[in-house]
């Protein structure tokens, strides 16, 4: 039921004594329109704690673009922790935004930004704390739209009996355009279901009640999907992709929040895409092609984002910012600048070689805790099934001028049940620990006793078969089979200066699962969530029992659907919805990993035929020239 | 009474900032308002003073910590500047800066050998309204409760997990309470001021939930309550009040 817009603050404020960090619950911080004069209203909602949502950029980014749009205010939602959900429930208090303090349900427009994959149960405990209804199909004429996107939107199929639209790609124009399709269709009086008929023309956006599921001998057993008899939709839904980022506004961030936040910090998005072409990484696939912003609007939009923000950190963010064309440029006049002011530069991740020592070296500064490195696999063979192009001279190369330049503690990133891998794969993870202990020690010596030594740190994360990659047919490695592998990992390890840690395999299930089920998939998220799931991103609230269980009941084994490998010639669950890349490319790129033949990135080499350019009519834009380090 | 020395140096220009909280803001925490205000001083453009430490942190010191739960109209920080600007221009600057729920209210230079402000300022006059409904007490079997504690002499209280006990005798100074609306019943206007020490502060919640659990008020409870801090002073050897801005304080330009 469609809610009144008006102040409900007085409602919360009671409740803010009894709960842990009530200053996730008040909004008014610098930079936050409290002016939402509307008419049209949107909010968007990230499905976890305002610590955990405040800093995602791409809510950022969405929430500018409406501000700015002529007759459209966009307000922000987070989901409120245990305590305070349980207390707003017992009093009755429907869940309100930030700005407004306006019940969710009095908008026109509910946006939800899926962020992985595991905001499942979050995003119905949102909706019925919201008081919407939680499938589409049962919502009023008068209800919110409720809509997402995101990084995770590309599996959708498990989550989309909860969406009227999900809008595929990047979405700075794109929300816009939704929001004033809306609003001028409501503005003529058309009916919900013309209104989303009229949103299925806007481009990139997917309206999933025009779409049936289909199964038959030419899919998997969660069927494919095809246009509905009598709708005009367009049989795949490709993603809205911005040609030129530089012609986007640089600075997104503006609301400094009162209370620490993971990541708190000024972030710049200084290029998207990555075309390095890892074959299990999916963000790799679905932001092609690789869109730089130049060096000067970078450097302009630092400044601009530091005063305006009061940060003292700068994060230059991307998939692989040491990737950029104008990399050492822009970190060397940022330095420069740093250095007068006090401030901070960071960049999230290294390129495994010399090159990306020295940038992480430019902006380190005397500061030297841990430096990262991901190369994700323990054998140049299966570095080459996984296409990640380092070898272990790399490694060893780029560990060796680490130590030179005074670094002392080494972090590297593996990953387990990759297609392919055997027992001698996950021996050499620790052989390779030991190579850069040992070149450390070398460097810089053995200590007498306790601190000051060399250690590394392998932190080793179980593989998840993620849609759109050339991975996508390969089924998750079972639970049990991870946990040997772990332990195998772990005698291995024999120094007390190697650190092994990893990802909890039960929380892999799920993810597997639930990036692998179709549309049927949305029972056994419900029945979980009805049995009590939901933050399953937190640790202390994961509850795996409860989840196989839900599984159970819809008539699922949740580790056998992980577990589940596709024929490569199936007709997936989410063959209607497309990034750009071809499905061709991924299967020859499927054939070329078992073959362990690797593949250049397109943007040091030429094109390799991934389909996205001339599919969306877009190219790579480098700003610099690239080359490989 | 011994206290942190000031942080500056003597040829830093010492700027202090009152500025208040306002009531939708009573759930911050310290940090988080201290977060909040260095971050507004960088957004102000003020060429403040940094630390020598590994971190180089900015040089600024705050007044004692506010409760949590509690607004009000009179908190202070002292920013050490290494650029002197007109005090009413760094006003203006940082008021732009600044949310308005934290709008800083004053600003003036003052000498930079004074002792760091959580020390120095002792004594906080508290404005608490108190609100129950159905009532079951008034302001004047509130004011009994408070003459029993004040002659037991001391609270036991828990912080988080671990218990602790402040004594009255030094750090409550003296109040007054008042029905509102001439005797609504369960709505009072305690009017407090307490007296901060190396030994603790007297926090308003604190006393009060040890009143309404003294059996003189027959297990009554508020529902809410309302915290301001409405004053903080220096008191002197004899006992005198001085302001954070007081004139004989001031440096002029
Ligand atoms: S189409 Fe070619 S150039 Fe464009 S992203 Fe794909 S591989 Fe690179």
């Amino acid at each position: 039921m469609r809610l009144a817009r008006e102040d409900r603050f007085d409602e919360l404020e009671p409740l803010l004594g009894k709960v842990t960090h009530p200053a996730r619950y008040l909004d008014h911080e610098w930079g936050a329109m409290e002016d939402q004069p509307g008419p049209f209203h949107v909010c968007m909602i990230y499905a976890d704690t305002y610590e955990v949502g405040q800093p995602n950029l791409g809510i950022a980014i969405l929430y500018n673009e409406l501000n700015r749009a002529e007759g459209i205010s966009c307000e922000r939602a987070y989901l409120p922790w245990v305590d305070m959900s349980a207390l707003m429930r017992e009093r009755g208090v429907p869940l309100l935004s930030l700005e407004t303090s306006s019940p969710v349900a009095s908008f026109d427009i509910v946006g939800f930004t899926l962020a992985h994959e595991l905001v499942a149960s979050n995003v119905i405990e949102t909706l019925d704390l919201a008081g919407i209804a939680i499938r589409a199909d049962e919502r009023d004429e008068e209800d919110p739209l409720v809509i997402a996107g995101g990084p995770s939107a590309w599996n959708c199929e498990p989550l989309v009996p909860m969406f009227d639209a999900v809008l595929l790609g990047d979405g700075e124009q794109e929300i816009v355009d939704v929001a004033r399709c809306v609003r001028d269709a409501r503005a003529e009086g058309l009916p919900r279901a013309q209104i989303l008929r009229r949103l299925s023309k806007v481009d990139g956006v997917y309206i999933p009640s025009l779409y049936d599921v289909v199964c038959d001998e030419s899919s998997t057993r969660w069927g494919y999907a095809v246009p509905r008899p009598g709708t005009d939709v367009p049989e795949v839904v490709y993603k809205r992709c911005i040609p030129d980022l530089a012609a986007t506004e640089p600075v997104a961030q503006r609301i400094i929040p009162y209370m620490g936040i993971v990541q708190d910090r000024f972030a710049l998005e200084v290029l998207r895409g990555c075309a390095r072409g890892c074959r299990f990484c999916q963000a790799g696939m679905t932001y092609r092609p690789v869109r730089e912003r130049p060096a000067e609007q970078v450097i302009d939009a630092v400044g601009e984002g530091l005063s305006a923000t009061g940060y003292d950190e700068c994060s230059l963010s991307s998939l692989s910012t040491t990737d950029h064309s104008q990399c050492a440029e822009i970190l060397t006049q940022l330095n420069e600048r740093a250095r007068q002011t006090g401030v901070r530069i960071s960049i999230p991740s290294q390129r495994l070689d010399s090159f990306g020592v020295d940038m992480a070296a430019a902006v380190s500064g005397s500061r030297k805790g841990g430096l990262t490195f991901a190369p994700e696999a323990g054998t140049q063979r299966l570095r080459d099934v996984i296409n990640k192009n380092v070898t272990d001279e790399d490694l060893e190369r780029a560990a060796r001028n680490a130590f030179e330049q005074g670094w002392r503690r080494m972090k590297l990133y593996y990953m387990m049940g990759l297609p392919t891998e055997t027992d001698e794969d996950i021996l050499a993870i620790t052989a390779a620990a030991r190579r850069v202990l040992e070149i450390g020690r070398e460097v810089c010596g053995r200590p007498r006793k306790g601190k000051g030594g060399v250690s590394v740190s392998i932190s080793v994360a179980v593989f998840v078969p993620k849609c759109y990659t050339p991975f996508q047919w390969a089924g998750q490695l079972q639970r049990d089979e991870v946990r040997r592998r772990q332990q195998l990992l772990l005698n291995s390890a024999q120094d007390r200066d190697i650190r092994i840690s990893y990802h909890d395999s039960d929380v892999s299930v799920i993810e597997g699962a639930l990036s692998k089920m179709g549309r049927a998939g949305f029972d056994v998220i419900y029945g979980a969530w009805r049995r009590g799931c939901r933050f399953d991103a937190w640790s202390d609230q994961f509850r795996y029992d409860l989840w196989l269980e839900a599984g159970r009941a819809a008539g699922y084994d949740l580790e056998e659907v992980a577990a589940e490998a596709f024929p490569l010639d199936a007709r997936l669950p989410w063959d209607h919805t497309s990034p750009g890349v071809g499905k061709g490319f991924l299967q020859r790129e499927w054939r070329r990993a078992m073959g362990g033949v690797t593949t250049p990135d397109c943007t040091m080499t030429s094109c390799t035929g991934c389909g996205v350019c001339p599919t969306l009519g877009v190219s790579n834009m480098i700003a610099g020239d690239r080359h490989a380090g | 009474m011994p206290g942190r020395p000031p942080i500056g140096k003597p040829d830093l220009n010492r700027l202090r900032v009152s500025f208040g909280k306002d009531g939708r803001l009573a759930y911050l925490g310290h940090i988080e308002i201290i977060n909040t205000i260095m971050r507004s001083v960088r957004r102000a453009g003020l060429h403040f003073s940094v630390g020598n430490g590994f971190a180089r942190r900015m040089r600024i010191q705050f007044s004692q910590a506010l409760p949590v739960g509690a607004a009000s109209t009179c908190e202070c920080y002292d920013l050490y500047l290494t650029e002197r600007v007109d005090a009413d221009e760094a006003l203006a600057a940082l008021a732009d800066s600044s949310p308005t729920a934290l709008a800083p209210t004053r600003a003036a230079y003052v000498g930079s050998r004074l002792p760091a402000l959580e020390a120095w300022l002792t004594r906080s006059l508290w404005q608490v309204r108190i609100l129950g409904s159905g009532a079951g007490f008034d302001a004047a079997s509130l004011d009994a409760s408070l003459h029993e504690l004040q002659e037991v002499g001391s609270i036991d209280f828990m912080r988080g997990d671990t218990p602790r006990t402040i004594g009255l005798a030094d750090t409550l100074v003296g109040w007054q309470a008042r029905d509102v609306d001439g005797g609504r019943p369960g709505a009072i206007d305690l009017t407090l001021m307490t007296r901060s020490s190396n030994l603790g502060a007297l926090r308003p919640a604190v006393l009060l939930d040890a009143a309404f659990a003294r059996p003189c008020m027959g297990g009554a409870r508020p529902d809410s309550m309302r915290v301001l801090r409405a004053g903080q002073w220096h008191e002197d050897e004899s006992g005198r009040l001085v302001e954070p801005f007081d004139q004989n304080l001031l440096q002029r330009a």
